[in-house]
């Protein structure tokens, strides 16, 4: 289920400023608790993708240890797809939601 | 600086996975290092050795990660073989017109023999080229409606396959019309002999060959890779 999720989390990591491979992992894991424990290989394929498609951008650039690092940034594309996306699952969220009798939710909401 | 000895056996086995790819290897190995020492410096209660491996182990397994990366690199190269022979098609399209048009521009007269000839080489042209072109926006449309795949499996692999084999396909009729072409022009030549008027028609055999080169060297460089990443991840 994560797997299929990849492209959203990687934009939405990405989406408070530019940042490297590890950058970007660190970032997922503190945003998410430590939620999610995907092998950190599996990001880089997907960050190339992702930029194949012009959703990221990257360039070179040289770390505080002297190391040269791969740093990603949104696109405007990307910004907008992270948008949509955003908006598909609050829905899928709402929808759930009001399936499950949660609170909140706007399918619940029309119930009331 | 060389990497630890651990950090580097791992990149040595992650670029030998990629090897289908030489720019993608080491662009990939530059960016998979920096990570790798930077998460084993993350943790400095740690012993170095145990921070490496564990690093190395959260990073994953190195064929998998580079299964995913085979599928993008053949996308894209597919993707570029199409294009060239769109481009291709177009130049020697370009290239037969401009010729045809110097020749009815300076009315230059040819022999009846060689217009038996040349009667039977428009004749090849023109169907070699028109089936190129089918064929090609055949290819064109099949190649822009596939989706990029997260792993090089063997659905995907199989993708990749009808696409290269469309692209020859459409390029073996090109290259016979590029053939038929340079016969003519070459008989037409011999015939008149060497003077300034010639330079029109040379210069664009030299780009309709260039052309044509340039189309089977990309695909060949699309077959090379696909039969490469096959042997890595579909055996």
């Amino acid at each position: 289920m994560l797997k299929g999720h990849l492209d959203m989390i990687v934009l939405a990591a990405l989406s408070s400023g530019p940042a490297h491979g590890y950058a970007i992992i660190q970032e997922i894991r503190r945003r998410t608790g430590g939620a999610f424990e995907l092998p950190e290989g599996t990001i880089y394929p997907a960050l190339h993708r992702l930029e194949q498609v012009g959703l990221l951008g990257s360039e070179w650039t040289t770390g505080e240890s002297g190391r040269r690092r791969r740093v990603y940034s949104l696109t405007k594309r990307g910004a907008r797809a992270l948008a949509d996306q955003r908006a598909v699952w609050q829905r899928f969220r709402d929808a759930i939601g009001g399936l499950l009798g949660e609170r909140g939710s706007a399918a619940a909401s029309r119930n009331l | 600086m060389q990497p630890p000895r651990a950090i580097s056996d791992y990149l040595d086995r992650l670029t030998r996975e990629l090897s289908f790819d030489a720019p993608l290897a080491r662009r990939v190995r530059q960016e998979v290092e920096d990570h790798l020492l930077e998460a084993a410096a993350a943790e400095p209660e740690e012993e170095a050795g145990e921070a490496q491996l564990r690093a190395i182990r959260q990073f994953g397994d190195p064929h998998r990660i580079a299964s995913e990366y085979a599928a993008q690199s053949l996308f894209r190269q597919t993707r570029r073989v199409g294009t060239v022979a769109v481009l291709v098609a177009s130049g020697i399209l370009v290239s037969m017109n401009v010729r045809g048009a110097w020749y009815g521009w300076l009315q230059w007269s040819i022999s009846d023999e060689l217009k038996a000839v040349r009667k039977v080489g428009l004749l090849i042209d023109l169907y070699a080229f028109i089936i190129a072109l089918a064929i090609g926006i055949l290819g064109w449309a099949y190649i822009g409606t596939r989706r990029m795949a997260t792993s090089f499996d063997p659905p995907y692999r199989d993708q990749v396959k009808r696409c290269l084999l469309l692209c020859t396909v459409a390029a073996a009729p090109l290259i016979a019309t590029v053939v038929t072409d340079t016969v003519l022009t070459a008989l037409r030549l011999l015939e008149a002999g060497l003077r300034l008027a010639a330079l029109v028609p040379v210069v664009t055999m030299a780009g309709e060959i260039a052309f044509a080169v340039a189309l089977v060297v990309q695909i060949q460089k699309a077959m090379k890779r696909a039969a490469l990443a096959s042997s890595l991840f579909c055996s």
